[in-house]
C-alpha cells in the first residue's frame, strides 16, 4: 500500500500566491527604499504609545512596569485589529485580480494574515524594549512566546475570515465590526494586568479569548512565569471554533466572489 | 493534453438584493426578496485546439461573462463547462496591476497569480519589462503609464505562463498599431501551436485577424456561430 501525501506543487503554489498577495499589500502600505523599514518599525511604537499615555498619564494608574504590561496587550492585539480591518476589505481591495485571473480565493483572507504577521514582528521588539527600560530581567518563560505567537496568528486568521465575508456582505457594517474587535479589547485585560482586577470582572473576563491571549504574553515577558492552561485554552478554542465554522463558509462564497466584485456587469 | 473548451446549456446566474447590489446565492436564500438575470444562458459551445473564436455581441451581451467562465473566474450556475489545458487571460487593460507598485513589482506578482512559481516570475521579470516595451518606465510605478502601456504590461504577463488557452477582452481598443501586430502575432502562433484563443471586441478587423470563426452573442445566449466573415456580416446588418 502506498501513502500519497498532499501534492508538492499544490502545495508550493498556494505558498507563492499567499506570499505573491501579502508582498504586494506590503509594498503598496510601506511604499520602497529605505524609509519603509523606519516606518515599519514605528507603526507599532505609535500604537503602544497612545495606551502608554492614557493608562500611564490620563487615567493615572502606572502600576508596576505599566509600558511591559501593556505591549504585552497591545501587540498581540494590533496583529488581530489590523488583521480584521485588512480583510475586510481583501476582496474589493483585489477587484482586478479577481476579474482577470482564476486564483486560489479561498487565500484572500490568509493573505491578509500574513500581511499583518510581517507588521506584528516589527511589534514584537516592543515588549523587549520595554523590559529593558523597565529592568526586567527575561527568564527561561520567554519560551512560552512560541505558543503565544502561534495561537495569536491563528486567531487573527480565524478573524480574517468571517471579516472578508462581512467585507463582502455587509460592507456597511465594517466600521461597526472594527468597533466590535476594539470592544474586544476594552472588555479584556489590556490596559491593566488581570490579576489587578476583582470582583464580577475578575470571573468574567476569561471568557473573552483575548484575556488569555494577554495574559500569555504577561506571563511569558511580565511575571516571568508559565502560563496558565486556561490563558492557552481559550483563546485557541475560540479560533478553532472561528476557523471551523468560517472557513467551510468562505470556500462556499469564493466561487462567487467575482461575481459579486463585477456589480453585475 | 490536447486545449479544448466545451460548455454545454452553461448558465451564469447574477442574483441582485432589493437595492440592486449582486449577492452570492447563500445571501440570496437568507434575503426573501430580489431579482435574478442571466448573464449566460444555455451555451453550448465547442472549441478545439488550433481554434481562433471571436466572440461579437453588443455591450452587455454576455461576451465578457463568457471569457471570465471560460478562465475560470466566474462559475456555472447551469450546465457544465471544462476546459481543458492551462488559461492565460487578460481580461480589462488593467488586468489585475497595481498602481502603487512599479512594472517590475507587478510582473513579479503577477506572473506568480498567473501560475508561474516566485523564482520564475522574478527571473522573467526584466524580459517582460523588455518584451512590453517599457523601458525605464518598468521600474515607475503603474498609476503614472497610460492605457496602452498597462495594457502592453498585462499581455506580457499573461502569456508569461505560456498559456495552451488565451483569452482576450477588448485590449485592442487599448493598444497601438505596432503592439497590436505583436498581440496578433502571439495568437497566431499559439494557434499554429495547436492553442485556443478566445477574443471579444468591437474591432472586427483586429478579431478577423486572428479568427476564423466568430460566435455572436445577444442577452447572454448564442445567437450564430460559424465562419468568421459570414457571422461578422449578418451582425453588422443586424445592428
Amino acid at each position: 500500500m502506498s501513502v500519497r501525501g498532499p501534492r508538492p506543487h499544490t502545495l508550493r503554489r498556494s505558498r507563492d500566491v499567499l506570499l505573491a498577495l501579502a508582498g504586494s499589500d506590503f509594498r503598496v502600505r510601506y511604499g520602497r527604499g529605505p524609509l519603509r523599514i523606519v516606518k515599519w518599525l514605528l507603526d507599532p511604537v505609535a500604537a503602544l504609545g497612545v495606551y502608554l499615555l492614557l493608562v500611564a498619564l490620563v487615567l493615572d494608574r502606572p502600576g508596576r512596569a505599566p509600558g511591559l504590561s501593556i505591549a504585552c496587550a497591545v501587540v498581540p492585539f494590533q496583529l488581530v485589529m489590523m488583521t480584521a480591518v485588512n480583510a475586510l476589505r481583501c476582496i474589493e481591495s483585489r477587484r482586478t485580480i479577481l476579474l482577470n485571473l482564476a486564483i486560489p480565493r479561498g487565500l484572500l483572507p490568509l493573505a491578509s494574515t500574513v500581511t499583518e504577521s510581517v507588521a506584528f514582528a516589527a511589534a514584537l521588539t516592543m515588549p523587549f524594549v520595554m523590559m529593558i527600560v523597565y529592568g526586567v530581567p527575561l527568564t527561561l518563560s520567554v519560551l512560552w512566546l512560541v505558543p503565544a505567537i502561534a495561537i495569536t496568528v491563528m486567531l487573527a486568521a480565524a478573524i480574517a475570515y468571517p471579516a472578508a465575508l462581512l467585507g463582502l456582505w455587509l460592507p456597511e457594517l465594517s466600521a461597526f465590526f472594527v468597533s466590535v474587535v476594539r470592544a474586544l479589547f476594552f472588555l479584556a485585560p489590556g490596559l491593566v494586568a488581570y490579576d489587578t482586577i476583582s470582583g464580577e470582572g475578575h470571573r468574567l473576563l476569561p471568557i473573552n479569548p483575548l484575556t488569555g491571549l494577554f495574559e500569555t504574553y504577561r506571563a511569558a515577558l511580565y511575571y516571568g512565569r508559565a502560563p496558565a492552561a486556561w490563558e492557552l485554552l481559550v483563546p485557541l478554542g475560540a479560533a478553532a471554533a472561528i476557523l471551523a465554522v468560517s472557513v467551510p463558509l468562505f470556500r462556499r462564497e469564493q466561487p462567487h466572489l467575482a461575481k459579486i466584485v463585477t456589480g453585475g456587469r | 493534453m490536447t486545449p479544448r473548451i466545451a460548455a454545454t446549456g452553461l448558465g451564469v446566474r447574477f442574483d441582485f438584493d432589493r437595492q440592486q447590489r449582486v449577492v452570492s446565492p447563500t445571501l440570496r436564500r437568507l434575503r426573501r426578496r430580489g431579482t435574478t438575470t442571466w448573464g449566460l444562458r444555455d451555451v453550448d459551445l465547442n472549441v478545439q485546439g488550433g481554434e481562433g473564436v471571436a466572440l461579437i455581441g453588443p455591450s452587455g451581451s454576455g461576451k465578457t461573462s463568457l471569457l471570465r467562465a471560460i478562465a475560470g473566474i466566474l462559475p456555472a450556475d447551469a450546465g457544465t463547462l471544462a476546459v481543458d489545458g492551462r488559461v492565460g487571460s487578460m481580461l480589462a487593460v488593467e488586468g489585475g496591476l497595481f498602481g502603487a507598485l512599479t512594472g517590475r513589482e507587478n510582473a513579479r506578482s503577477l506572473g506568480v497569480l498567473a501560475g508561474l512559481g516566485t523564482d520564475a516570475a522574478r527571473s522573467i521579470a526584466g524580459e517582460l519589462g523588455e518584451r512590453a516595451r517599457l523601458g525605464a518606465a518598468f521600474d515607475r510605478p503603474v498609476a503614472t503609464y497610460s492605457e496602452g502601456m498597462r495594457a502592453r504590461l498585462g499581455f506580457a504577463i499573461a502569456e508569461s505562463a505560456r498559456p495552451e488557452v488565451l483569452v482576450l477582452d477588448e485590449i485592442f481598443e487599448a493598444l497601438d498599431h505596432e503592439y497590436r501586430r505583436v498581440v496578433e502575432e502571439h495568437a497566431r502562433a499559439l494557434r499554429a501551436e495547436g492553442g485556443i484563443v478566445v477574443v471579444a471586441g468591437h474591432d472586427h478587423e483586429a478579431l478577423g485577424r486572428i479568427c476564423e470563426r466568430a460566435v455572436a452573442l445577444h442577452a447572454g445566449r448564442i445567437v450564430a456561430d460559424g465562419p468568421f466573415a459570414e457571422i461578422v456580416e449578418a451582425y453588422r446588418g443586424g445592428v
